[in-house]
């Protein structure tokens, strides 16, 4: 460095000195050469002033007259030379055309043959840059190998965000893509993107309006054609809340991505479901590619390239043909014409476990979304629908994140908490009348058989969902407990209960999962701590939550590992992972899940095979149910299962049913949830036959067929209440 | 002395001087030729047009063929001019003053003016292309400035004369500042001072000149900064015009805003040219458009990058070459006129080389003044052609009156 300043500096004066030097010299030879003859020529010049004068000057003078009469002209300036008076002044011009000369080939000379190395690698760095190329994803199939996320590219049309005030462009867009003018413009300004990106006008367009706005590129300034890797969904909605969808990823996930993964702003990435849980897996790794770009980031030649890792193919434990059945079966209930509020509930779902190993089986959630349309980024409508009270929230898996009163699935529970603390034996019985004031409050509370079961022991109460005799354990439990003088804890049937896995999440492989509630005497002190008289825990309070109702909130999914674990006794982590396979070949398989056994609950065989042979006779008590399981041809002797109507005040009531098969070995729970759809056995309990008999006859290899489900259309009208009361 | 040369000089110095019918066109013209001057000249050209087609191959924003018109329109003005007797416009002040005002003001005017990214420097008038007056006023200006000090006859020590001779002359500047053009305006105020040297205003006006000058400057900043203090924000200088001169004192920040962009992109683009440059057509910082305005403004990065510090060397001594045959013919002129015209054009280009050579290796602040015979944009090519040709005139009109005392001395 110092080197450079010396010689940068010699260089200067040299420079310097040359221009000055040559100015001097060159000054000095007119002054020496020309002296001699300078008297001459003046003495010559005036004879010309006198004799042969120029006509121009004539012209001049006559013209403007003050040339003849100059202000402070020196006697030299009519002869032919002017400039010897101003010598000094052309040297100071001189000397400045040097310094301005020399100054700037110093500095030049400095940049250019000095630093120049460091120079030259900032124009490398400028001319090539690093572009990650996007991996494909995975696929996704269901246990089977049956794709049910597939990879295609698809031309989107992008615009720079100031077409949106090129009203032509806009026009011209509008009437290509057959989009309304004013969506085109409004997706065009929308910065969700990001405020520098190209806005997507359309995805997935079709070849032929593409190549029209290629072949008219003049008239469609600003606008480009992409063509993007996007999802693919053979089967469109099947399994869609399983399986979620994907997007680009956001400046939070950005943030929040660990270490080990690699993004890049515009990656896609899994935004819920199974695409967003097992994003690692199914991400692949970035291509890389060094090119030279130019500024507007166009590519103008390659120079090498990694190509990029498609990510893992996922197997998920779903059979997709059973999976279309369950699809079909809500969405015939729910929305006959896709329309939720024509046939019965506003929103349903169903999830069917292997008992055995915690594989879920099915998983199924009405309303439901069409995954595609969130390819290249969820439009502004679409979202706005989805968001609506009257769409019922599509996006809502309701397996996992919607939470019902469980009522009267409750009951298998309770019971084996009343056998465990001999509230109920072989010799106990009740009567029940239809109506109930255990406490002598003067608050009834209802039978869901007005006309009341008569005489009934533990069995009896179970196979016919009697309120009142579960009404009676309640009141046992709610005495027997400190607070009222007994011995027992206040929430012994709680606890009882909650060793089932109510009140917190099942652990499946799914974001989102909720984990539902059991009131207990703390919760509702704190939950209505700004109400301090309505925090106590009554008996009231203990006779509802013994039948599911009241503060009572669960998951269907925790209604199916429940019942898996009254069915087997351990109670299963449910999972929708099957393996991973690496590209092709039968044993590729990567990664495969281990079954995890995550609680057995601490309960007498005796108690189970009670409660169970009481489940064993619930189907055979309803005509709906049991003209379901011949619909699939299912011996309905060799199912456990119980109803369930939940209240739910001002609207209609919740279908529950659930099953387990076959009763003495059990491999299958089905777990079917019907929001605001009625009676347990009429409406919940048909939908769950079938699903029961579409699974058995998927895993017999029966059923094959898969059909494309469609997604919910968003339009609902008013729920027609049938107001007919419990039918439990 | 040979006799014989001394014969034929003063035969062809019959005949330039033009009393008599006799004398070809032809012979007229080639005799007014200046060889070295017209060799430079050319060579400066005709290396600008190679610099430009390859600077604008890379942007489809700018047309080679506009270059080129602007080449062959400046041919035309330029022989025109040489033909022109400039000591016919010595008189000429008021009307220079009358025409540099309206041309400078005319973006103004409703219709014809156009105002581009905050400044009114360009008209469109019709079907031409659009036009900056304010560079053909450079011509107007030289020719003001000349005429105005061309009356002292190379002395000026009047102080109210000065005085007067500064006021008229800062005219032009003060209409410029309105569009506002603040990159001509002082190219106008550099004329001024080349005028007020070489026209032999009195030393110690000029150095309290510039002490004034100074001053003022100092005290555009201070007053600034006042008003800011009053109001919020600065009103005499424009954000842009703070934030170039803050990049230019702090090179080595990482800010990157546009101008600190500019500028570094500029220096990387002379920088990687190295010795000999990366070849011609192949430079990458233009080429790839990162390069901010690469045939205007920075022309200069374009041939420093493709052709390196030879091919940049080679221009400076084009420059110096003109600008020595410039001082020839300024000191060689017939009358003071045609040495200030001189002067004041040579004055003109060197400061332009200046500034935007200096502004693209960090040497001088960011200001958009295009570099003579370099830049792509027709106004200010024909604007040098024009010099060019009065330059030529000068030189004729000089070396007819030396062959007229040569002939007389002779007889």
């Amino acid at each position: 460095m110092l080197f450079a300043i010396i010689v940068a500096i010699i260089t200067f004066i040299v420079a310097t000195a040359a221009v000055a030097a040559f100015f001097v010299l060159r000054a000095r030879k007119a002054g020496t050469v020309a002296k001699p003859s300078h008297a001459g020529r003046d003495r010559v010049r005036s004879v010309d002033n006198v004799g042969v004068k120029s006509t121009l000057d004539e012209q001049v003078r006559a013209r403007g007259g003050k040339h003849a009469t100059p202000t402070t002209a020196p006697a030299e300036t009519t002869t032919g030379r002017v400039s010897e008076s101003l010598r000094s002044r052309f040297v100071a011009l001189g000397v400045l055309a040097a310094a301005i000369f020399g100054s700037l080939t110093v500095k030049l000379w400095s940049m250019q043959v000095l630093a120049s190395g460091e120079y030259k690698n900032e124009a490398l760095q400028n001319k090539y840059t690093t572009v990650a190329t996007p991996a494909p994803r995975g696929l996704i199939y269901d246990s089977d190998g049956v794709m049910l996320v597939g990879n295609r590219t698809a031309l989107t049309v992008l615009a720079d965000a100031e077409v949106a005030d090129d009203h032509d462009v806009v026009q011209r867009l509008s009437a290509v893509l057959g989009i309304p003018y004013n969506v085109v413009r409004m997706r065009i300004q929308d910065q969700s993107s990001g405020a520098q990106s190209q806005r997507v006008v359309a995805s997935d367009v079709r070849q032929r309006d593409v190549a029209f706005i290629a072949e008219h590129s003049d008239a469609f300034a600003g606008v480009t054609i992409q063509e993007r890797a996007v999802r693919d969904y053979p089967y469109g909605a099947l399994a869609a809340h399983v399986l979620g969808y994907t997007g680009a990823i956001s400046d939070a996930e950005l943030e929040t991505m660990p270490e080990n993964r690699k993004v890049e702003l515009g990656d896609i990435v899994g935004k819920s479901g199974v695409e967003s849980y097992y994003d690692n897996l199914l991400a692949g790794e970035h291509g890389q590619r060094r090119v030279i770009a130019d500024s507007k980031g166009r590519v103008v030649e390659v120079e090498s390239e990694t190509p990029a890792l498609r990510g893992s193919d996922v197997y998920l434990t779903i059979k997709a043909a059973a999976q279309y059945v369950a699809d079909v079966e809500l969405a015939e209930l729910i929305a006959p014409g896709n329309v939720i509020g024509k046939g019965k509930g506003v929103g349903g779902a169903v999830v069917a476990m292997d008992v055995t190993d915690g594989s879920i089986l099915v998983m199924s959630s009405y309303p439901t979304f069409t995954p595609e349309t969130f390819n290249g980024g969820i439009t502004q409508d679409v979202w706005d629908l989805y968001s609506t009270a009257e769409s019922y929230y599509p996006l809502l898996n309701r397996t996992i994140s919607g939470l019902y009163p469980a009522a009267s699935t409750y009951k298998a529970f309770s019971s084996l908490a009343a056998l465990k603390y001999n509230f109920a034996n072989k010799d106990t019985k009740w009567v029940c009348e239809g109506t109930w004031d255990g406490f002598g409050s003067g608050d009834w509370q209802d039978c869901w058989f007005r006309s009341g079961h008569g005489e009934l022991d533990l069995h009896g109460g179970i196979v016919n969902s009697c309120d009142v005799v579960f009404y009676e354990i309640g009141k046992a439990f709610y005495f027997a407990g400190k607070t009222q003088g007994g011995t027992i804890s206040d929430t012994a049937l709680q606890e009882e209960i909650a060793k089932f896995g109510f009140g917190k999440t099942t652990g499946v492989d799914l974001t989102g999962e909720e984990g539902g509630r059991v009131p207990t005497p703390e919760w509702k002190e704190a939950y209505w701590s700004d109400v301090p008289t309505e925090g106590f825990w009554r008996g009231g309070d203990m006779t509802n939550l013994i039948i599911g109702q009241g503060d009572v909130l669960t998951t269907p999914l925790q209604i199916a590992v429940a019942y898996g674990a009254v069915a087997t006794g351990n109670i299963m982590k449910p999972h929708l992972f099957k393996e991973v396979r690496n590209g092709e070949g039968a044993n590729a398989a990567a990664i495969k899940f281990e079954s995890e056994v995550v609680d057995v609950p601490e309960v007498e065989e005796k108690y189970y095979k009670e409660v169970r042979d009481a489940l064993a006779e619930v189907a055979l008590g309803s005509p709906e149910t049991m003209s379901a399981f011949a619909d699939w041809g299912v011996d309905p002797t060799m199912v456990g299962s119980k109803t369930g109507t939940g209240e739910m005040a001002g609207k209609e009531d919740t279908a529950w049913y659930v099953c387990y098969y076959p009763k003495d070995n059990p491999k299958y729970v089905v777990s079917t949830c019907i929001e605001q759809g009625g009676g347990g056995s009429t409406v919940a309990g048909p939908v769950g036959a079938h699903v029961l008999g579409a699974l058995l006859a998927a895993e017999n290899g029966e059923l094959t067929d898969i059909g494309r489900v469609a997604g919910s259309s968003g339009k609902s009208v008013e729920v027609s209440s049938s107001g007919g009361g419990r039918t439990d | 002395m040979p006799v014989q040369p001394q014969l034929s000089t003063v035969r062809s110095g019959a005949g330039a001087s033009g009393n008599g019918s006799s004398s070809s066109l032809l012979g007229r013209f080639v005799s007014a030729i200046n060889l070295p001057f017209v060799i430079v000249a050319t060579l400066l050209v005709l290396y600008g047009l190679l610099v430009v087609f390859s600077a604008v191959s890379a942007d489809e924003d700018y047309t080679f063929s506009r270059q080129l018109a602007g080449v062959a329109i400046g041919l035309v003005v330029m022989a025109l001019v040489w033909a022109f007797d400039y000591r016919r416009l010595s008189e000429y002040t008021t009307l220079f003053i009358i025409v540099n005002v309206v041309l400078i003001l005319s973006p103004h005017l409703p219709i014809i003016g156009v105002n581009t990214m905050g400044a009114t420097s360009w008209v469109k008038i019709g079907p031409l292309p659009q036009l900056q007056p304010g560079e053909f006023a450079k011509i107007t200006v030289i020719l003001l400035d000349a005429s105005i000090m061309a009356r002292y006859q190379g002395r000026l020590d009047d102080p109210r004369e000065y005085l007067k001779a500064v006021g008229l002359m800062l005219i032009p500047f003060a209409c410029i500042m309105t569009q506002p053009d603040l990159g001509t305006g002082l190219v106008y105020l550099f004329i001024a001072a080349v005028a007020l040297v070489m026209g032999g205003a009195n030393w110690r006006y000029l150095v309290i000149s510039l002490a004034v000058g100074i001053a003022l400057i100092v005290a555009v900043f201070v007053i600034d900064e006042v008003l800011k203090g009053a109001t919020g924000e600065y009103k005499l200088l424009k954000q842009y015009q703070r934030n170039r001169l803050l990049v230019f004192m702090n090179q080595d920040s990482t800010d990157l805003s546009d101008e600190g962009y500019n500028l570094q992109q500029a220096m990387i683009a002379i920088g990687s040219g190295g010795l000999f440059g990366q070849g011609y057509m192949q430079g990458s910082q233009h080429a790839l458009g990162i390069l901010p305005e690469a045939p205007t403004d920075f022309i200069f990065c374009v041939l420093a990058e493709e052709l390196g510090f030879v091919g940049v060397i080679t221009l400076l001594a084009l420059y110096v070459a003109l600008v020595i045959i410039g001082f020839r013919i300024a000191s060689a002129s017939s009358d003071m006129f045609g040495l200030l015209i001189v002067s004041c054009i040579i004055g003109m280009w060197l400061f332009q080389i200046l500034e935007n050579i200096g502004m693209t290796c960090g040497l001088m602040p960011i200001t958009g003044i295009p570099l003579p015979f370099m830049s792509y944009g027709s106004s200010f090519m024909i604007v040098n052609f024009a010099l060019l040709g009065f330059m030529g005139s000068v030189w004729t009109r000089g070396k007819q009156n030396t062959r007229r005392v040569d002939y007389a001395t002779a007889h």
